[in-house]
């Protein structure tokens, strides 16, 4: 993907994240958040949550490895996201993302990104700064 | 014409979007959207002037506000200086009678919105707090609604007699237009949005495709 090959208003490939069980617990281990919410449904439950969560700086990681699928080779300068609601682990979630803008200057663009948890309530918002060579 | 009387930019605490980066989508991805009204959370963003932008992309840019109370959350419309000092935007347990008999009393008009929604939903409160005489108008249709919230909203409103419109509640540019309300007159001032929403003619209605579609009298379907 060349900065040429992007317009304004493309969609990045959907997505599924693998948040299996497995593959939190391995997350929380590499990242040193082995925090029973994200791994046990039954202590996330305790706490007043609908069930074990996804992990906010997971969900951020999913969003950027997106983008580098998109674009392998990119530059993301920036990206910031707003948590808006509870995505829980072993559901299916959907990564989407669309280009917003453009800079012909910079070689950048903006994407706007989204996590969508299983009974379609947004878990989370946000917008990417790409930069391209 | 069809507004989407319901969207955040940047200047909310949650937004992402940048006002002309709406614009540029919505003429990129050729909606049939006539403009669109900035509804701020907890304030009044009196100072932004959009008309050069609504000018440049021909698009009525219109600012109102939406506002916390102990019924969920309401769309201010026509929000002036006597109204601002009237009560606290910032809060988040305003009374609800009391914003709507405020915005009535300045000239302003007051409608919750996502009333379908848990917690910060007006029907939600209603199940518990019994109902508020002064509502009138809700918004039936909302963006950010996931699948029963709208279809709630709809037959609450219908239930109760109210109107209803709709609104995208976008909080990033993509997510602008996908809900919204058709009106008969055309409008181009915030006073004649007022005075449009004082009328009742207008109906919500929810892209599908490329078609802005109302929801079905027979089947009472949320068109999504």
């Amino acid at each position: 993907m060349n900065y040429e090959d992007v317009e304004l208003g493309d969609d990045l490939p959907i997505e599924h994240p693998d948040v299996s069980l497995p593959k939190i617990e391995q997350w929380c281990e590499a990242a040193g958040q082995r925090f029973p919410r994200f791994v046990d449904h039954e202590a996330a439950r305790a706490e007043g949550l609908p069930g074990a969560l996804v992990p906010g700086i997971m969900s951020q990681g999913f969003l950027l490895a997106m983008i580098h699928r998109w674009a392998p080779g990119c530059t993301v300068r920036k990206i910031d996201t707003v948590f808006r609601g509870q995505l829980v682990i072993e559901t299916e979630l959907t990564i989407s993302g669309a280009v917003t803008d453009t800079d012909d200057d910079e070689r950048t663009v903006e994407i706007d990104l989204t996590i969508v948890g299983e009974d379609g309530r947004t878990g989370v918002i946000g917008t990417a700064v790409v930069a391209f060579d | 014409m069809i507004l989407d009387l319901h969207t955040h930019s940047i200047k909310s605490d949650d937004g992402r979007a940048k006002v002309e980066n709406y614009c540029k989508w919505i003429r990129k991805k050729e909606l049939d959207l006539d403009g669109f009204v900035l509804t701020e959370h907890r304030q009044f963003d009196a100072e932004s002037d959009y008309t050069a932008l609504g000018d440049q992309y021909d698009l009525v840019i219109l600012k109102a506000s939406e506002v916390e109370t102990d019924y969920g959350h309401v769309l201010l419309f026509g929000v002036n200086e006597a109204l601002v000092r009237e009560f606290d935007f910032a809060r988040v347990d305003n009374p609800l009678p009391m914003v709507l008999e405020a915005a009535e009393r300045h000239g302003a008009f007051a409608a919750p919105c996502h009333p379908g929604r848990k917690n910060v939903g007006l029907f939600a409160h209603y199940e518990t707090k019994g109902s508020v005489p002064e509502v009138h108008t809700v918004e039936i249709l909302n963006g950010g609604s996931i699948p029963g919230e709208d279809e709630r909203s709809v037959e609450q409103a219908r239930r109760h007699g109210y109107r209803g419109f709709g609104g995208s509640d976008s909080h990033i540019v993509s997510r602008i237009g996908y809900r919204a309300t058709r009106f008969a007159a055309d409008l181009g001032t915030i006073d004649e949005l007022v005075q449009a929403l004082r009328s009742g003619e207008f109906e919500a209605v929810s892209l599908v495709g490329d078609e802005y579609q109302m929801i079905s009298e027979e089947e009472e379907g949320v068109p999504t």
